[in-house]
């Protein structure tokens, strides 16, 4: 049973006191999923807002087919598809530069010798950010948002096989990726 | 050992920190709601963004024409119906039956009946000349 059930019936009806709700429930995960599949381009945070107000105007067209998270997740997905769509030119120069090592320094950076959990999450956004986009979204979706392998399957139009398959290389490459905390969590355990 | 790999990589991802939510987040996507609900400073109000439609324009132009050529239909009929006959009985008080003759240019200029044409096509020539 979808936990959300009764909020999106609520702000289906108009309730924007459900709606803020939501919003709360989701904005974490939405965050995260604009951040990685933007590879820390910089505009996850509006991204992130937009993902909200198209849900906001489509959710009388939600028909309760699949929970509401999930149905969240395809409209982000949309959204952050469709912004690479208008600047996709950008994101191809801004790519070229981070392989050639010439992307700007993340603000994120100074702050890595002192804070231990940012260092930690900008080393993930770093491997994931590798990934060729067909397999970083399924692995994100399975492993961060913790989707089912069926949902993913719909919300990508593929079949499950073709969703695990992909989620198995995608690991496989994150391996020597995450190497440095690999070693620690080794060490912890 | 892939399968422990495997396993591993997906709780290093799972164990990723949640991000940092600005604690303006809510109120940033209720004023954008907000004002993708209302029209923008500086834009046309609604009431005016269909004057500037060219296909509003389009429709209603098609329409203004269509009653246009109603009106002008009814317009030609109209007359036609009513005045017919008087120009018909007009012209017949003023010919003279027999006094058509095609040689006579100034003939040509006023109405004749048909059997004052039909009496000079079958009269023979110069009949009417001798006038």
């Amino acid at each position: 049973m979808d936990p959300d059930r009764e909020l999106v019936a609520a702000a289906a009806a108009g309730s924007r006191e459900a709606f803020d709700e939501l919003v709360r429930r989701h904005q974490g995960a939405m965050l995260t999923l604009a951040r990685v599949l933007t590879a820390g381009r910089g505009d996850a945070d509006d991204l992130a807002q937009d993902v909200f107000v198209r849900a906001w105007r489509s959710l009388r067209t939600f028909r309760g087919d699949s929970a509401f998270r999930t149905w969240l997740h395809r409209v982000a997905i949309n959204v952050v598809r469709t912004s690479q769509a208008k600047d996709g030119r950008w994101r191809r120069l801004f790519a070229a530069a981070r392989e050639s090592g010439e992307a700007p320094d993340d603000p994120a950076d100074e702050a890595e010798g002192v804070d231990a959990v940012l260092a930690r999450r900008q080393l993930i956004d770093r491997a994931l950010a590798a990934l060729p986009d067909e397999l970083r979204l399924p692995v994100t979706l399975r492993d961060l948002q913790g989707l089912e392998y069926k949902d993913i399957a719909a919300l990508l139009d593929v079949p499950i096989g073709t969703v695990e398959s992909r989620i198995f290389r995608a690991r496989q490459r994150l391996r020597p990726l995450l190497e440095p905390l690999w070693n620690t969590t080794n060490r912890n355990s | 050992m892939e399968h422990d790999e495997q396993e591993l990589v997906a709780a290093l991802l799972r164990s990723t920190p949640p991000p940092d939510v600005r604690g303006d987040f809510l109120a940033r996507v209720n004023a954008r709601i907000d004002a993708a609900a209302r029209p923008r400073s500086g834009e046309p109000a609604a009431g005016w963004l269909p004057l500037v439609d060219f296909r509003v324009w389009t429709l209603r132009l098609a329409t203004a024409a269509v009653a246009l050529a109603l009106v002008a239909l009814f317009w030609r009929a109209a007359p036609s119906a009513a005045g017919a006959p008087a120009v018909e009985s007009t012209a017949a008080a003023v010919t003279p039956a027999s006094t058509f003759s095609p040689a006579c240019s100034s003939d040509w200029q006023r109405d004749v009946s048909g059997d004052a044409l039909l009496d000079a096509a079958l009269s023979p020539k110069g009949a009417g000349d001798a006038r």
